[in-house]
């Protein structure tokens, strides 16, 4: 047996209270995407946390290969966490990880890039500008006052998906939006820079007043982490239990019901725990069809679909022959890197099958008119 | 461990089942059990039986220990490497190769988890009967290896009721099969059930053929609180002593009950001392009057609320929250020292009594979960801190007189977790001289390079 005396690190990686809350019991092994991969111990959340212990405790080198491929490896969908009895803030621990491995010039240059671009205000509201993003307006101090909601159009959501920003605001038409608003910070927090994205959440707090309603599950569990879970409300959330909203008129295809599945958002589902508000809306105007692996993820998991192509795609693989074999007109997304994900994965399989964006399909709904592809 | 060594091993499973450097050992340096901790000098993964042997075979020749694991959520400490070595993962034997419902039997490879195979039976309409806490991780080779119990244990009894026959691979590299697809056979020693709760000391196995049981067509569950685990435990015994052998008869004290509450937020009485979970399956009928027997039984010994869930999937949740008992504990601190004391059951509530006296004697809390049925405590001791060695002292300390007083009132160290390297240093109180004696014996018989899991039961 060799001995590993270790020597901790001089300043902690993890916040100590943290790591120590696992006890090792296993119970998050059949919940983790990679381990079901790979069979590894190391890529399962208890084998990564017993890295992450020793990366703490100086019983790994820092520069050790597991801990950088581990800490990448991860997709960061935190489904060991609803699964996990001792409560370990799992999300929480990758965050602090990344932020020590991916630190300065070991960042991911395509991380690095996304988050400089992502962080920059006048760019994007350009860009979004010519795609036609729902027009911002000018917000008075009085609307924070009355506990209005306002509507986060999300950096990259609002170029790659404007429709969404614009179906969200029909449904909801109360909301106010903000000019001023750029990045949440999810990106920065899940990519090694866990001080921007905490600066980040904190901007977007001052300048969108009252509940900050967003149409990305990922964008509301980082700011709901930041700014407390009371400020911040996901769309589908926000519809079926913060609103008067009640959704209207039917899905139709081929003058029957539609069938419609959903992709859970996995920041969505396992951090901020809600589940039954997108399906219970889906159901309201349509034939609801639950997928065996809705809740796990598709592969997409923030930029790990551009870090790590070919592990995303083929996780992807997987959920699109679901998909496929699930006999569904539409597979609905409530986050914009699940639907690039899906949309990618149904064109590469020349899918009949639609993947929209459950702000999109409830206004279709509403105004009983076919998607437009 | 030689460079020739590392060398052939790669080659034997391929350089992609072969693990060897520091960051690659750390996530197998450990299992369940706190406190318990070492790196091993390689992990292997072999594909099947062959490279199993062949694995064995040059763990000889080179004199290097080999400790089979599979998901490594035992609670003993009996896949810590304690003497280096290599740590040889049987997750890839995976397949479940034949579930034969005429003969009410399954043939599975060691890898596949305990809740795939109950799965895959219910499909067929039959029941995979062992069902540790630790069901949707542990696999069936750990189950076997470590003959587990659960939470059926009282109407079901536990692994070793189920294991016909076994395919192991010996350290001296012979393939052996014992027992076979028969109810009934005597030829020989019972070498299956010997290898059944052996903890990798003695043989690796690499294939069993196991009993299963026509699934029951209806499961019921009611919950019983009481003012403390000790009122809980005297209603056991007098379910038991009315002549009820129930599927379920499990208890948690208030600190039990409180985790698990905020862990599964099922609604109960957080106020109560302790909780009786009971339950029955079969036909509905019989299910329905075992349920109000059992009520009954626990309203005359002084229950202080009894509800029936009248759904299914009530039934489920509540017992998949009792199965998560020990992890929600952790809740409570960093340290969660668990044990496994077990006694005759009438001696249950005298059990719980004595636990009580000897956590307040040496300060320390312990609270207490088990399967009342079987009179199977899991008395744990939540620490706050680790680095609080005075109190892990404490808690040392206290468990060695729990063990004590489960054998001084004829019970054991340790009813289902297993011996492990947690508790080789309390088991030869409880056999004796001559019976350690003989455990060697037989250890050396089937492994005389003293290569298997070395520093764990035999040893």
């Amino acid at each position: 047996m060799t001995d590993h005396p270790g020597v901790p690190l001089p300043k902690p990686v993890f916040d100590p209270d943290l790591l120590s809350r696992c006890i090792s019991c296993g119970f998050c092994l059949p919940a983790c995407p990679t381990y079901a991969e790979t069979g590894d111990e190391a890529s399962s959340p208890r084998g990564r946390i017993n890295l992450m212990r020793a990366l703490q405790n100086g019983d790994l080198a820092p520069d050790d290969p597991t801990l950088k491929e581990q800490s990448s490896q991860c997709l960061g969908c935190r489904a060991c966490e609803p699964v996990c009895p001792a409560g370990v803030e799992y999300g929480q621990l990758l965050e602090q990880w990344r932020d020590h491995q991916w630190r300065g010039r070991r960042m991911p240059v395509l991380a690095r890039a996304l988050m400089l671009a992502a962080g920059r205000r006048v760019p994007f509201r350009l860009l979004g500008r010519l795609r036609g993003t729902p027009r911002t307006t000018v917000v008075e101090t009085s609307a924070l006052a009355s506990g209005g909601a306002s509507l986060m159009l999300g950096c990259f959501e609002r170029v790659l998906f404007p429709r969404v920003g614009r179906a969200a605001l029909a449904l909801v038409p109360g909301l106010t939006v903000p000019a001023s608003q750029s990045c949440c910070g999810a990106l920065h927090a899940h990519n090694g820079d866990t001080a921007t994205g905490e600066r980040l959440a904190h901007r977007m707090g001052e300048d969108l007043p009252g509940t900050i309603v967003t149409t990305s599950g990922g964008c509301a569990a980082h700011l709901a982490s930041v700014l407390g879970r009371a400020r911040v409300r996901e769309l589908s959330d926000h519809l079926a239990t913060g609103s008067a909203y009640r959704p209207l008129g039917e899905l139709r295809v081929d003058g029957r019901r539609a069938r419609v599945a959903l992709q859970d958002s996995c920041h969505l589902r396992n951090g901020l725990g809600v589940r039954t508000a997108p399906r219970d809306l889906l159901a309201e105007i349509a034939h609801y069809v639950e997928l065996p692996s809705a809740g796990t993820c598709c592969g997409a998991a923030g930029t790990y679909s551009l870090l790590r192509p070919r592990e995303s795609r083929r996780i992807l693989t997987t959920k699109i022959d679901e998909v496929e074999a699930a006999g569904v007109d539409f597979v609905a997304a409530v986050n914009p890197g699940c639907l690039r994900q899906l949309r990618t994965g149904l064109r590469r399989r020349r899918s009949q099958v639609k993947a929209v964006h459950l702000a999109e399909l409830l206004l279709m709904a509403g105004e009983s008119r076919f998607p437009v592809a | 461990m030689h460079a020739t060594a590392r060398a052939a091993l790669r080659s034997v499973v391929g350089p992609g089942h072969f693990r060897e450097t520091d960051g690659e050992l750390v996530p197998y340096s450990r299992d369940a059990t706190p406190l318990f901790q070492a790196r091993p000098d390689a992990v292997v993964f072999p594909a099947d039986t062959a490279e199993v042997g062949a694995v064995l075979d040059i763990a000889t020749r080179y004199a290097v220990p080999v400790i089979p694991r599979g998901a490594g959520s035992n609670l003993c400490a009996a896949t810590v490497a304690s003497r280096g070595g290599i740590v040889l993962v049987l997750t890839r034997l995976n397949r479940i190769l034949e579930i034969a419902p005429a003969e009410l039997l399954a043939r599975v490879q060691p890898g596949v988890t305990s809740a795939t195979l109950a799965e895959a039976a219910s499909r067929d309409g039959l029941l995979w009967a062992p069902d540790p806490g630790s069901r949707t991780v542990a696999t069936v080779g750990g189950t076997i290896a470590t003959n587990a119990g659960g939470l059926r244990g009282l109407k079901y009894g536990v692994t070793r009721d189920y294991v016909l026959g076994l395919e192991a691979v010996l350290p001296t590299g012979e393939v052996i099969r014992t027992g076979g697809r028969l109810h009934k056979d005597v030829a020989g020693y019972d070498l299956t059930r010997l290898l059944t709760g052996s903890e990798g000391t003695l043989a690796v196995i690499t294939e069993a053929t196991l009993a299963l049981r026509p699934a029951p067509t209806t499961t019921g569950t009611g919950i019983a609180y009481f003012s403390d685990l000790a009122a809980a435990g005297r209603a056991v015994t007098a379910i038991i002593a009315a002549g009820i052998l129930p599927a379920t008869l499990e208890f948690l004290d208030r600190s039990c009950i409180r985790a698990v509450e905020d862990f599964a937020r099922l609604g109960l009485r957080t106020d109560a001392g302790a909780l009786l979970l009971f339950g029955d399956d079969g036909e509905s009928d019989a299910v329905a009057h075992a349920l109000e027997r059992m009520s009954d039984v626990c309203t005359a010994h002084h229950a202080l609320d009894v509800t029936t869930a009248a759904e299914v999937a009530q039934a489920e949740a509540l017992l998949a929250a009792r199965r998560c008992a020990l992890p929600a504990l952790s809740r409570l601190g960093e340290l969660t020292i668990l044990e496994d004391a077990t006694v005759p059951r009438p001696r249950i509530a005298e059990m719980v009594d004595r636990i009580d006296a000897i956590g307040a004697r040496h300060g320390v809390t312990i609270a207490t979960f088990g399967h009342a049925g079987d009179g199977n405590l899991h008395p744990t001791c939540v620490v706050k801190s680790q680095d609080d060695t005075d109190t892990v002292t404490r808690a040392e300390r206290a468990f060695a007189e729990i063990f004590a007083a489960a054998i001084d009132l004829g019970g054991t160290i340790t009813g289902e977790h297993g011996v492990g390297a947690a508790k080789l240093p309390y088991l030869s109180t409880q056999l004796g001289a001559d019976q350690i004696d003989l455990l060697r014996r037989l250890k050396t018989a089937f492994d005389p390079a003293g290569i298997l899991n070395p520093g764990k039961l035999g040893s």
